[in-house]
Parts: structure tokens; C-alpha cells; sequence
């Protein structure tokens, strides 16, 4: 069985094995603990409390960040470096955004698209310093971004309980951003906000980006081979700072997304996890923008089917974590995501 | 003018020198003990990254340790149980790592977030699925820890008051890096690591055995990485919390690149970082004490604040020492070290290559 395809069969039955497992752990039916997960997921089979679209609903807002960092660490490997920082980019990001939705007040057309712009900006200059340490003094960007990832951390928490807060509040956390600051509903019937759809143009944006123009072309070849494309004349170093700091804008926007779609506000403690989902679905992607969004639906699907799990039996909803490590498992046993080294 | 100052106790407490050398003392003896579990993994770190193998997740297998020493000690009421558990439990994760990274050819940094996500889910999950009931049913979670030392002489003697309400893990973490010091320096099998890690290539050539060598180093970095775990649970809180190492795992790595992947750097870098923390600690608890802000009697920080505001009106409110910038210290020292403001930096040459 060293065949690809046989690796998939085995991983795959390794991985629901693995389900079914934490499934009888939990003390609940197996054949109970799948639907409940199917219900949670995708609505199907449907159920008296949980209908078709309030499990769309929660999949989609979920996989909306998911697949923001799952853009942005992509990216960042088809340039060739690792884009570990997500979370971190994500944090400034929506701290960014719910600063300027509660600083300002605007028009809608104009306060929206400020503090979507504005968390972008906060996370491509977070992952501008660590691209440019790396071309510069060559300070592996992987290092450095883990240790952003902690100074975003610390400084978004100095900002949230010392300069930003709201002052109405003992918590520390801002004051809820304006109305004209918020990303509307899709419709009546799905409470999923815009940014699915902003994900999603924004990965077919950067399919056609990557794929289809001369700038896309180069900076993958900076990524496959910096010296050959260096050798025929691509700016490498421009390319790959560029590309970095795209995929920095893209997971703060994932930030920015997340504060204006969902939570109104930015707090002690904002939810960062998405930099580790962000790489498990680039891998499983093959870092492409569009199989990114197959992937993110995926463990969006995941997320929110574990946890209708997790509301109906009590059964922990961590069990969607141990599955995402042994899908990034699963995907490097057949040999995904193997980078050329250093050198 | 008076500035509410957390740096001011010292300024004024300064005529009762001994109540003061007291104060110092603890804070160091504090420091030494965060600073154990960090010189735990930063070697664990070290052993593995002098292999050649990255390994980012020294933060999962900390936690894994620091919860199965847990249950494990809960379970059978024996602490040594708990140690070896907890440590084999960091061991095992690092096999998943090893078999990635030397098996699958598989990216390092990827399969160390696999890692890591493996022991945050796993142990939330564990912990919520058979401790927490444990919990509801009235039985205790708290495992205890292992017996301190408290002696006469230990009062009046610096020594004794660096060593006072320590354990024995302390004392181990003190003296393990000399033994990984001699280790790498004079074994067969630590040069044999040292060249394993700058050029595989050679090293196999010469016919060392380098996927057998950097199988140990990873294994031995995920015990010493769970022994970090369990030295967060039964030598500092006696009980588990969930996602308990956070971020300690990343402060080791930290420490570890900051000292330069060597023993005696690490173990300062981890001792540093874990002064900075015991400092986080107690300015957090303390009562900011105002003081009289004169050119010569504010401290750095006031003096700093008043260069670059009005003194007039800002600092009559007074200010305290943000702890989060603390908290920033072990990052953006190590980000200055890595873009080689304190000379250069050198890795290992192999590291992270197939």
C-alpha cells in the first residue's frame, strides 16, 4: 500500500476510527454521536432544533475566519515562507477594526469598509517587520512571527485594559463598534454576516491572482526556487515582503470580520485560535486559494458539528481540536506541504 | 506632585535594607522557581533542535505532561507515578513528531502545530470528560506537590533564602544543564548529535547513524518537555488547569534561540525570563505607592514619562508600570537577539532539512 491512494484509505479510516473513538469515549451512541455531528453540520438529517439553515448558518460564520488565516497562510507558502504569526495579525486586526467602529462616527458606506481596511493594514504591518527581518538580517520568519504572535498578545491587552477601553465597563474591553460599522446579515433567513461572501470572493481573487498574472507567476517562483528566480530576474525580496504582507492583511482582516460580523467589540482574551486552523487548511488545500475554501468548509462543518454535539449530550467540543491535529497528521503522511530547504 | 509609581517601593523602603534584602531575595527565589520549568524544555528544545529537528511544539508536549502527571497521580495517589507518567506522556508526543519529521519527510513546524494541537485538544477533552466529574462528585482534582524545603538555617543565610519553599525539581533543573553541557561537549553520543544537526549528510557519510540520533533527540526533548508539564503541576499548583503551559512552551523556545542553542545560554535566557515574570507577578499584586517626583526621586520610568509628556498635568494622576510590557520582555529580546543586535546568531546549520 505505498500507493497515494492507498494512504488516503488508511489515513482516512485512521481519522474516522479516531472519531468514532472519541465518540464512545464521550458515553454517547455512535450512531447517535454521527447524526448529531451531521445535524450540527449540514442539517441533515433534520432535526426539531436544529433546522437546515441554522446549521448552514453556524458553519459558515465559522468557516468564515477559518478560511481568512487559511488565504493568508497559503499565500504566504506560495512565497515560500511560513506564516505561522496569523493569530497575531488576527488579534491587532480586529483590535484595529473595533477601535475605529467605536472611535468614529460615519456614514455606513464609509465606516464599514474604514475599519475592514483598518484591521487589514494592522495585520499586514504586523507581518511586514518579521518579512522584513527575514530578507534583511535573515531571522527565520517562523521564529519571529511565534514571538509576534505573543507581542500582539500583550500589547492588544495594554491597549484593551489601559487606553482603549471602554470606560463604561469594569471588563477589559472596548465599547461596541457603531452600527455603521457593522457587517450586515447575507438575509433574513441566513444571520451569516457579508464577510462569508467578502472570504470568498477574496479567495477567487487570489486564485485568478496567483494563477493568471505576471506578479502571481513571480512570486510563486520566488517561493519553488528563490535562486532560479532570482537568477532570471525577479525581485524576490520585494515579491515574497509583498506577498507577506498580504497574507499579514488578509488574517487581519479575518480579525477585523470577526469583530465587525460577529462580536461588535474587541476584548481581553479575543479568540485567535483560527491562525492554527488557517494552516491545517492551507495544508490540506495545497496552499490553493480554492481548495481553501473546500478545506475551511470543512472543518467549519467540523467545528459546528461538534459543538451541536457538545450542546445536545454535553460531550467536550474539543474533540473538533483533536480531529484538526490528526487531519494535519493525515495530510503529511501523504507527503503535503513538504517545502524546499533552507538554502 | 506625587506619581503613583510601582518602581517607588523600593525608593521607599530603602532606609529598612533588610526587610528590603528580603524582598529581593524572594523575588529571586520566585524567579528561580518559574524559571524551572523553562530550563526544563528550552534543554528538551535544545537536544532536539542539535539534532536538526525543529520543534516548535515543546508547548504541546508540556501540557500533555502537565495533565497526565495530573490524572495520573490523582488516579493511583502516587506523585513518582504521576512524574514518570507525565514525562512518557511528553515522550510519546514527541514520537508522533519524530515519526513525521524523519518517516514522512514532513515538514518540522507543521507537524510541531499538529503536536500542539493534538495535546490542547486532548487534554480538554480528557480533562472535561474524567476530571470534571470527579470534580461534581465532591472528590478533589488537587493532586498536592512534592515536600519542599524548609530548614533553620535557611532564614539567615542568602543561600538558604534562594532555596527556601523549593523542591527537588528545582535543584535538578539547576544541575541538568551541566550535565547536558558534558553531554554534548565530551560524549561520543552528544558529538555525535552536535554533527548530526549541522550536516547530515556528512554524518551519514562518516556512518553515523542520523535518523536513529535524531529519533533519540526528539524523544529525549519531549520527556524533558513533559517533565517541564509535570513540574507545573506537582511542584508549583498540585493541579491541573486547562491549557495550563500557556505560552511557557514558546517562552523556552524563546529562551533557548535567545542563549544560542547552547546549554549555558538557554539556562540564563530561561533564568532571565523567569525573573521577569516573578517581577510581572509581584508588581501585579502590589499597591502602588506614591512618591515625591523630583529629578532626583523618580525612578526611570517617571523620569522617562515626564520627558515625554507635560509633568505638570499628566503625571499628577499618577501611572504604574504596565505589566504587560514585562510580559513583552522574553519576545522582543529574543526578536532583538535573532536579528543579531548582540552578535550573531548561529544555528544549527542543518536545522529543519529533511
Amino acid at each position: 500500500m505505498k500507493s497515494q491512494g492507498g494512504r488516503v484509505l488508511i489515513g482516512a479510516g485512521i481519522a474516522l476510527a479516531l472519531l468514532t473513538g472519541l465518540i464512545w469515549l464521550s458515553k454517547v451512541p455512535i450512531f447517535v454521536g454521527y447524526r448529531l455531528i451531521l445535524q450540527g453540520a449540514i442539517g441533515i438529517p433534520p432535526s426539531e432544533n436544529a433546522g437546515l439553515l441554522d446549521a448552514w448558518d453556524n458553519t459558515l460564520h465559522e468557516m468564515t475566519p477559518i478560511l481568512l488565516t487559511g488565504l493568508a497562510v497559503a499565500l504566504a507558502l506560495q512565497a515560500g515562507l511560513f506564516n505561522i504569526g496569523a493569530a497575531g495579525q488576527l488579534t491587532v486586526g480586529a483590535c484595529a477594526a473595533a477601535w475605529i467602529g467605536a472611535r468614529f462616527t460615519l456614514p455606513a458606506p464609509v465606516h464599514l469598509p474604514f475599519a475592514l481596511l483598518a484591521g487589514a493594514a494592522a495585520g499586514a504591518v504586523w507581518a511586514w517587520l518579521p518579512a522584513w527581518l527575514k530578507m534583511k538580517r535573515g531571522a527565520h520568519e517562523v521564529i519571529t512571527t511565534i514571538m509576534f504572535n505573543y507581542l500582539a498578545l500583550y500589547f492588544t491587552h495594554w491597549l484593551v485594559t489601559e487606553v482603549i477601553k471602554d470606560p463604561e465597563s469594569d471588563a477589559p474591553k472596548t465599547a461596541a463598534i457603531a452600527e455603521t460599522a457593522q457587517l450586515p446579515f447575507i438575509g433574513s433567513f441566513l444571520f451569516t454576516s457579508w464577510g462569508f461572501v467578502l472570504a470568498v470572493a477574496l479567495a477567487l481573487v487570489l486564485w485568478a491572482l496567483l494563477y493568471q498574472t505576471v506578479w502571481g507567476y513571480e512570486t510563486r517562483a520566488t517561493g519553488s526556487n528563490p535562486d532560479a528566480a532570482q537568477a532570471a530576474g525577479i525581485p524576490t525580496h520585494r515579491r515574497a515582503i509583498t506577498a507577506f504582507m498580504m497574507s499579514g492583511a488578509l488574517a487581519g482582516l479575518a480579525g477585523a470580520v470577526e469583530v465587525c460580523g460577529l462580536h461588535y467589540n474587541f476584548f481581553e482574551g479575543f479568540p485567535s485560535g483560527y491562525g492554527f486552523d488557517g494552516i491545517a487548511v492551507a495544508l490540506l488545500a495545497g496552499n490553493h486559494p480554492a481548495l481553501t475554501i473546500g478545506t475551511a468548509y470543512l472543518f467549519g462543518a467540523l467545528q459546528s458539528g461538534t459543538y451541536n454535539l457538545h450542546v445536545a449530550t454535553g460531550a467536550p467540543k474539543e474533540i473538533a481540536i483533536i480531529m484538526q491535529g490528526v487531519l494535519i497528521l493525515f495530510a503529511l503522511s501523504l507527503r503535503l506541504g513538504k517545502r524546499a530547504p533552507e538554502k | 506632585m506625587r506619581c503613583r509609581c510601582a518602581w517607588a517601593n523600593a525608593h521607599l523602603k530603602s532606609n529598612e535594607t533588610t526587610m528590603n534584602e528580603i524582598l529581593n531575595l524572594e523575588l529571586l527565589n520566585a524567579a528561580i522557581r518559574n524559571a524551572a520549568p523553562l530550563i526544563f524544555a528550552a534543554l528538551g528544545g535544545l537536544l532536539s533542535e542539535r539534532s536538526g529537528v525543529v520543534n516548535i511544539g515543546l508547548e504541546g508536549m508540556m501540557l500533555m505532561g502537565a495533565f497526565v502527571s495530573a490524572w495520573i497521580a490523582l488516579l493511583t495517589g502516587s506523585l513518582w507515578l504521576g512524574l514518570f507518567g507525565g514525562v512518557m506522556a511528553g515522550a510519546m508526543l514527541a514520537l508522533i513528531h519524530a515519526y513525521a519529521t524523519q518517516q514522512w519527510r514532513a515538514d518540522h513546524v507543521i507537524s510541531g502545530v499538529a503536536v500542539i494541537l493534538l495535546a490542547s485538544g486532548l487534554t480538554t477533552y480528557l480533562f472535561r470528560r474524567f476530571i470534571i466529574p470527579m470534580e461534581e462528585a465532591g472528590k478533589t482534582s488537587v493532586v498536592g506537590v512534592f515536600p519542599s524545603f524548609e530548614a533553620e538555617w535557611m532564614e539567615s543565610n542568602p543561600l538558604g533564602l534562594l532555596l527556601k519553599g523549593q523542591n527537588w525539581m528545582v535543584l535538578f533543573a539547576l544541575f541538568l544543564p551541566i550535565a547536558i553541557h558534558l553531554i554534548m561537549k565530551r560524549s561520543r553520543w552528544g558529538l555525535r548529535l552536535f554533527a548530526v544537526g549541522n550536516d547530515s549528510q556528512k554524518a551519514r557519510s562518516m556512518g553515523v547513524p542520523v535518523r536513529a540520533l535524531r529519533y533519540q533527540g526528539v524523544l529525549l526533548s519531549g520527556a524533558l518537555a513533559g517533565l517541564a508539564g509535570v513540574f507545573l503541576t506537582l511542584a508549583l499548583t498540585g493541579q491541573f488547569r486547562e491549557n495550563m503551559s500557556a505560552g511557557k512552551g514558546f517562552i523556552a523556545l524563546a529562551a533557548l534561540i535567545f542563549g544560542r542553542w547552547t546549554p549555558w545560554g538557554a539556562v540564563g535566557a530561561a533564568l532571565g525570563f523567569g525573573f521577569f515574570e516573578a517581577l510581572q507577578l509581584q508588581l501585579q499584586g502590589k499597591q502602588v505607592v506614591a512618591h515625591a517626583l523630583g529629578a532626583d526621586d523618580g525612578c526611570l520610568w517617571c523620569r522617562w514619562l515626564q520627558r515625554l509628556g507635560n509633568k505638570e498635568t499628566e503625571l499628577l494622576t499618577g501611572h504604574e508600570l504596565p505589566t504587560d510590557l514585562l510580559l513583552m520582555l522574553p519576545y522582543l529580546l529574543t526578536v532583538i537577539a535573532m536579528i543579531g543586535l548582540f552578535g550573531k546568531m548561529k544555528p544549527p546549520s542543518d536545522l529543519g532539512n529533511p
